[in-house]
């Protein structure tokens, strides 16, 4: 109706409207943004690389059940002197002799045409940190360290004790970024849309990006024993979590990995 | 609820809208001659222009006329859907309703009087001689009398440990220490000992039980707030029967049960739920009790039933210095009372239940259930079996008496007969005599009260046509009985009086458990209900999100709307075309049969039971709706979610459902709600990531981050259960044996008052909203509401410290009370009639135009969200008076959930989640999180009574029921009010289908606590032979029932009510979208 039409409507951010419409132009008019597609990390084919590939999960989990009894006993105590730097070691070692390097290989194919800032970065680190595996895994570690505290944070916001149990809950945050985070870091470095598409679960399913989902669900599924009143020792503060941690982790690892590879949500 | 809308036809007063109105039209219609002028340039002819200023106006009569028939068709579509949603809200009432009548125990009651001269003995052989007056009153109907008189006190919430001495500086401990030292010094003369109550633990249910002598079942709990008289045989019957005086002061609960009953010229009744009032009973009572033991010949029982601990443990919580001054008081009025008992009298003191940590009772805690008995007589006729009996237990664990034991032990005391009903034993004390060694008469006195147990027992099974265990089995009481009376005649009194007293343990057993049946068809046929009523709203919930698809077409619409003003299209494109008419209709045609096949099944089979008749017509009801609503192409494929949004919604709905399988899971919801939140806003900050403007992007997650923030904030405030403990620790009020805030808690509902209204303002800022009545509205009104509010906490806590000296009594209640009126009176009647009468939030600019500098541009601020910030005034109104209602922890709570909701709207919009259940079932889990955080937990102790006198003096109907319910379920109630912003926040006047739409999403919240309220309905079902049943899964149950009504109701009467009035204020000023 040309009655209305001309009015001009200063704030028209109607619902289904105007906004709708303007993420459809934009989605049209930079198809950089949606064809940015990060290709599923693939595993080293080097003997060693393939072996300790099975071999990890196998790794990480016999360890927790060989020390669970001492962690129900003394969560804090076990997870500071055992497992952390087990999983440390364990996913240091995967990372450098199984996962392609930050800003090499795969992933790196499938960025192209115009330059991104994030790709900046991660061709800086490739020149830099590239060739040298040991140097990349020890700055990942960094950044898996710089991380922890968020996690806390976010553990804090489920409902993680507030005032108390803070070294628990602060090992459990760092043995999920070790074991979700890390991997990723390794493959993708910094690169802030591969981190994007990552956190948006745009990402495909690969060992590093399985791992992580695996392990998130796991975290969250560990919190449903906690209230029951079995008064079982094992339902201590974080016993339930880390275990769910490690044991989403490597279902989420070994199906990323090998079924749902390359797959997408 | 707003008063009716008033029809545009009548001029005055016109409403404020209509001034935008003609502004508004007065822009179109300038636009609107532009135009035609210049179409009229190219054509010289004046004729044609003159052609043109008739069309316009022909035009402008034929928009009237469209515009009015869409007003019309908004209007009955309304009407049916409003049919609609009452429909939902019989079809829950029955179903509840059945499933309560199976659930909730019930006893029958026989009308059997004992007499005088009918012992229940039959054995040829009495235990004791024959004593004078044998058969009589005067001498004692079936043991010999031990006195004439009896003073009964009863000291209301009177827990055991406050009568012993307990090491610690607890308000509560030591104050009262005359019953323990006079038991101790002279134990001939009394005794104490914990006096353990029947749940549930209220005044009413423990006045049957300590007259009748049986057991009160959980159906008569409702009826807590209106007595009903007792119907079977009791102590005070007996009583009158027997031609005794029996005179009452105090509690007023006794008048409703025993009308009649009290010599009218002595007796004092005071109102007993004043539980602000600590003395007026007390001093009634202590008043009037002294002048009466002067005029002993004049009455034969004397109760007094003091309310003041009672009401301390209420208002203040035991641990507060105005508790032990209410001991310390008692204390000194028994001292005072003992010493003008004479040896022909018995003083009885005692409590009725005790009180929880906090002063609440009802439930069955410990606490709650163990209230002191303690009797004294000058005579000395007390004794103990044993030596290390003297001295009173230290806890109520120890040698504790049943409640029900005192209604034997007084009814052979003075001398007349056992009620028939009664199934206590006789105390022990009462009848040892002085050294404690008189087995025969303590033989004598448990043999006949077995025996009528016994008598009892063999009417109840046969009126309920049942046949009682027979005595070949071990162990059963019909065997226990022989073993007892097959001792008697050995005169081993010992041995008899240690048999019958087994008996009488092992039928208490029997009838606990017996009184526990449920009536399981009915409560087969209230889940059966639910279940199929929940079914029908998902399919309702989830038919037609295709056809909303293909409706906002902003050109369609407008060529539709002109084309229907030219006269092309006829009016029958308008005509009532509205799914919930059938569905109206269909529930009417399937009611119709399905009542009177069960009203004539009743009638035929005699039954009575015509309720069964409203059960059948709910079935056939739902049945018809059923198969309407699947003709309009509905299958239930479409309820297995299909995005993550719609899994995490049944996740979130389902996992918690059946959590209340678990008492675990039920006491710790209120973590789990808090966990529900985060994850809810972890995922949405990760899905923020897909957006693409960056700006869009970073506001959600913004508001997501927001959102958990403040989830996690709230979750602060808590009032544990006794359950979760020792793992929780409350915060809501003083301290956790306290019912009142703590000084720094008076600060939080002045920062909201700072801080809330300019949140508002924030989140209308960027859609230009805070325009037209909102900056007046949010900025002063509102804001001095909350700041009224504020104070009328600091008011209530200047009262209950005593913080200003020598202030005339009441003053500061007084000042209170009005203050707080004020507040509800500018929050529902100011506020519904400036929501009925505001403009919408928008203002119209006029300015250059920007291309064509010579043309005017009209702008309208506020255009894109005319219809959420206008209807944003409607739970502004009610966070105001909820915020009033709840303490102020529970204040700082609601602003908190206000704020989450609207980011959670911000959430919805911003990451175009509105066509998934998320939306709905996220502000359900909302409302429900933060029914914890404002001190409540699904027990019946955790009702605030005394928000029934935060607006009034006394109990006034139906005031005080509904200021109870708004502070207990102030979340839930905010979020209804809250809901149809999921639809209406950042609609234009051109949205179209928002009715219909508010209907879904208001379908899929009410699912939400249907189906909640089916699960703890099934489980409690399911698990009603479970030891937590009534600690637990019964109150869970109860509360999910009650909040379900309460949501349909309020989403019915103030949601979509104020969705309509909204829509005809946006409607009349920019035109009928649909």
């Amino acid at each position: 109706m040309p009655l209305v039409d001309p009015i001009t409507m200063a704030s028209a951010v109607s619902k289904k409207g105007a906004a709708s419409q303007t993420v459809t132009v934009e989605s049209s008019a930079s198809p950089a943004a949606e064809t940015y597609n990060l290709l599923p990390v693939s595993i080293n084919q080097a003997p060693l690389a393939q072996t300790l590939r099975h071999a990890q999960p196998l790794l990480l989990s016999g360890a927790l059940t060989l020390v669970f009894s001492s962690l129900v006993k003394d969560p804090v105590a076990t997870m500071s002197s055992t497992t952390l730097p087990l999983t440390a070691a364990v996913q240091a070692a995967y990372a450098v002799i199984c996962l392609p390097v930050a800003g090499r290989g795969a992933n790196d194919t499938a960025k192209k045409t115009k330059p991104r800032p994030g790709e900046k970065v991660s061709k800086k680190k490739a020149k830099e940190g590239g060739n040298n595996a040991y140097v990349l895994a020890a700055l990942s570690l960094l950044i898996t360290a710089l991380v922890t505290p968020f996690i806390y944070i976010t553990m804090i916001l489920f409902g993680a004790p507030l005032l108390t149990h803070g070294s628990h809950t602060l090992l459990c945050a760092a043995h999920l970024s070790l074991l979700g985070l890390f991997p990723l870091f390794y493959v993708h470095g910094v690169d802030a849309s591969a981190w994007a598409a990552v956190g948006g679960f745009r990402a495909p399913l690969d060992e590093t990006f399985g791992g992580l989902v695996g392990a998130l669900v796991g975290a969250w599924l560990g919190a449903v024993p906690i209230p029951l009143d079995w008064d079982r020792d094992w339902q201590r503060w974080p016993v339930t979590i880390l275990v769910g941690i490690y044991g989403g982790y490597v279902l989420g690892k070994v199906i990323g990995g090998t079924v749902a590879w390359g797959k997408k949500f | 609820m707003p008063p009716p809308q008033p029809t545009p036809k009548k001029a005055v007063p016109a409403p404020d809208y209509k001034t935008v109105k003609a502004q508004w039209d007065a822009a179109k219609r300038k636009k609107e001659v532009e135009d035609v002028t210049k179409k009229a340039k190219g054509q010289e002819s004046q004729a044609t222009a003159e052609l043109n200023s008739d069309e316009i106006k022909l035009r402008e009569l034929r928009r009237a006329a469209l515009e009015s028939r869409r007003k019309k068709a908004y209007q009955s579509r309304w009407l049916w859907t409003a049919g609609f949603w009452l429909w939902m809200l019989a079809v829950h009432v029955v179903g509840i309703g059945y499933f309560t009548s199976g659930f909730l125990l019930t006893r029958l009651q026989l009308d059997d009087k004992s007499l005088c001269d009918v012992p229940p003995t039959t054995g040829e052989r009495d235990i004791l001689p024959a004593w004078p007056g044998k058969g009589t009153v005067d001498g004692g109907c079936w043991h010999p009398k031990t006195f004439d008189r009896a003073v009964v006190v009863l000291i209301d919430a009177l827990r055991y440990d406050f009568t012993v001495p307990v090491d610690d500086n607890a308000a509560f401990h030591n104050a009262f220490p005359f019953m323990y030292e006079t038991a101790v010094k002279s134990p001939n003369q009394a005794f104490l000992r914990p006096f353990i109550a029947d749940p549930p633990t209220s005044t009413l249910q423990r006045l049957k039980g300590l007259t009748t002598g049986t057991l009160p079942t959980f159906i008569d709990v409702g009826s807590s707030f209106s007595g009903t008289a007792i119907e079977e045989d009791n102590l005070l019957m007996q009583m009158k029967e027997a031609g005794k005086t029996v005179v009452h002061l105090g509690d007023d609960t006794w008048d409703s049960l025993f009308p009649g009953y009290f010599e009218g010229n002595m007796s004092r009744p005071y109102d007993s739920f004043n539980v602000w009032d600590l003395h007026t009973v007390d001093n009634g009572v202590i008043d009037h009790i002294f002048p009466l033991m002067e005029k002993r010949g004049h009455w034969d029982l004397l109760i007094g039933h003091l309310l003041g601990v009672d009401h301390a443990g209420h208002r203040y919580g035991p641990d507060h210095p105005e508790m032990t001054k209410k001991l310390r008081q008692m204390d000194e009025f028994v001292r005072t009372l003992a010493s003008k008992i004479d040896d022909k009298m018995v003083l009885i003191v005692m409590g009725d239940h005790g009180m929880d940590s906090k002063g609440d009772h009802g439930g069955e805690s410990d606490d709650e259930v163990q209230a002191a008995l303690w009797m004294y007589s000058p005579k000395g006729i007390f004794g103990r079996t044993k030596p290390e009996f003297a001295i009173p237990p230290a806890t109520a664990h120890e040698r504790p008496v049943n409640q029900i034991d005192l209604v034997p032990t007084v009814a052979l005391m003075l001398g007349i007969p056992v009620p028939f009903n009664n199934l206590g034993r006789p105390i022990e004390e009462v009848f040892a005599g002085p050294r404690g060694n008189s087995w025969s008469n303590l033989a004598a006195a448990e043999r006949v009260t077995a025996a009528g147990i016994k008598r009892y027992q063999a009417s109840y099974y046969a009126a309920r046509g049942m046949a009682e265990e027979s005595a070949s089995t071990i162990g059963s009481p019909a065997d226990l009985w022989n073993k007892a009376e097959g001792l008697v005649s050995k005169g081993n009194w010992v041995a008899v009086y240690s048999a019958f007293a087994e008996y009488q343990k092992e039928t208490l057993a029997r009838c606990k458990s017996l009184w526990a049946q449920f009536n399981i068809k009915n409560m087969l046929l209230g889940i059966a209900i639910m279940g199929s009523g929940v079914l029908t709203l998902l399919v309702y919930v989830s038919k037609g999100a295709e056809d909303e698809e293909a409706i906002d077409d902003q050109e369609l619409d407008d060529a539709e709307k002109s084309l229907e003003i030219m006269g092309v299209i006829p009016d029958s494109e308008l005509a009532v075309n509205v799914p919930e008419r059938k569905l109206v209709a269909a529930a009417f045609l399937g009611a119709v049969p399905g009542l009177i096949g069960g009203a004539l099944h009743a009638y035929l089979r005699g039954s009575g039971d015509y309720y069964r008749g409203a059960a059948m017509a709910a079935i056939t009801s739902i049945a018809t709706v059923t198969v309407s609503l699947y003709e309009i192409k509905e299958t239930l494929k479409t309820l297995v979610p299909s995005t993550l949004w719609g899994w995490m919604a049944a996740v979130f709905t389902l996992s918690q459902s059946i959590g209340f399988a678990s008492n675990s899971y039920t006491i710790w919801e209120d973590s789990i709600l808090m966990f529900f939140i985060t994850t809810f806003g972890f995922v949405t900050a990760l899905s923020a990531l897909r957006i693409q403007s960056l700006p869009d992007r970073y506001m959600a997650i913004y508001h997501s981050v927001l959102f958990v923030v403040l989830g996690r904030l709230a979750s602060s405030s808590k009032l544990c259960r006794e359950e979760q403990m020792p793992y929780c620790t409350s915060t809501y009020y003083a301290s956790s044996t306290s019912s009142t805030s703590a000084l720094w808690q008076l600060a939080i509902p002045f920062a909201v008052s700072l801080i809330l209204p300019t949140i508002i303002k924030a989140f209308l800022r960027p859609t230009r909203s805070y325009e037209g009545l909102a900056p007046a509205w949010v900025g002063y009104v509102f804001r001095a509401g909350l700041f009224m509010s504020a104070l009328y906490w600091v008011l209530d806590a200047a009262d209950n410290g005593d913080w200003i000296l020598n202030l005339p009594e009441k003053t500061l209640k007084n000042l209170s009370v009005y203050n707080a009126q004020m507040v509800l009176g500018l929050a529902f009647v100011a506020g519904t009639t400036a929501f009925v009468w505001a403009p919408p939030c928008v203002s119209i600019v006029t300015s250059a135009s920007k291309a064509t500098p010579t043309r005017a541009q009209v702008a309208i601020l506020g255009y894109g969200n005319a219809h959420g910030a206008r209807y944003l005034l409607l739970p502004l109104n009610f966070l105001v008076s909820l915020i009033l209602l709840s303490k102020p922890m529970g204040g700082g709570a609601l602003a908190i959930l206000f704020w989450q909701i609207l980011s959670l709207v911000e959430i919805i919009d911003l990451n175009s989640l509105s066509n998934t259940p998320i939306g709905p079932v996220m502000l359900a889990v909302l409302g429900s999180f933060h029914f914890f955080k404002t001190g409540h937990q699904a027990v019946l102790s955790t009702i605030q009574w005394d928000s029934a006198f935060i607006p009034l003096f006394t109990v006034r109907y139906p005031w005080s029921p509904l200021a109870v319910v708004l502070n207990t379920f102030a979340g839930q109630i905010l979020a209804t009010v809250c809901l149809p912003l999921l639809v209406l926040w950042k609609s234009s006047p051109k949205q179209k289908g928002l009715l219909a739409d508010i209907s879904k999403k208001l379908g899929i919240f009410v699912a939400y606590f249907a189906v909640e309220s089916l699960a703890t309905m099934a489980w409690a079902g399911h698990l009603r032979r479970h030891l937590m049943l009534y600690r637990v899964f019964m109150p869970r149950f109860a509360t999910a029932a009650v909040v379900l009504i309460v949501v349909d109701l309020v989403g019915l009467l103030v949601g979509l009510t104020g969705a309509r009035v909204n829509t005809i204020a946006i409607g009349e000023v920019f035109g009928w979208a649909e």
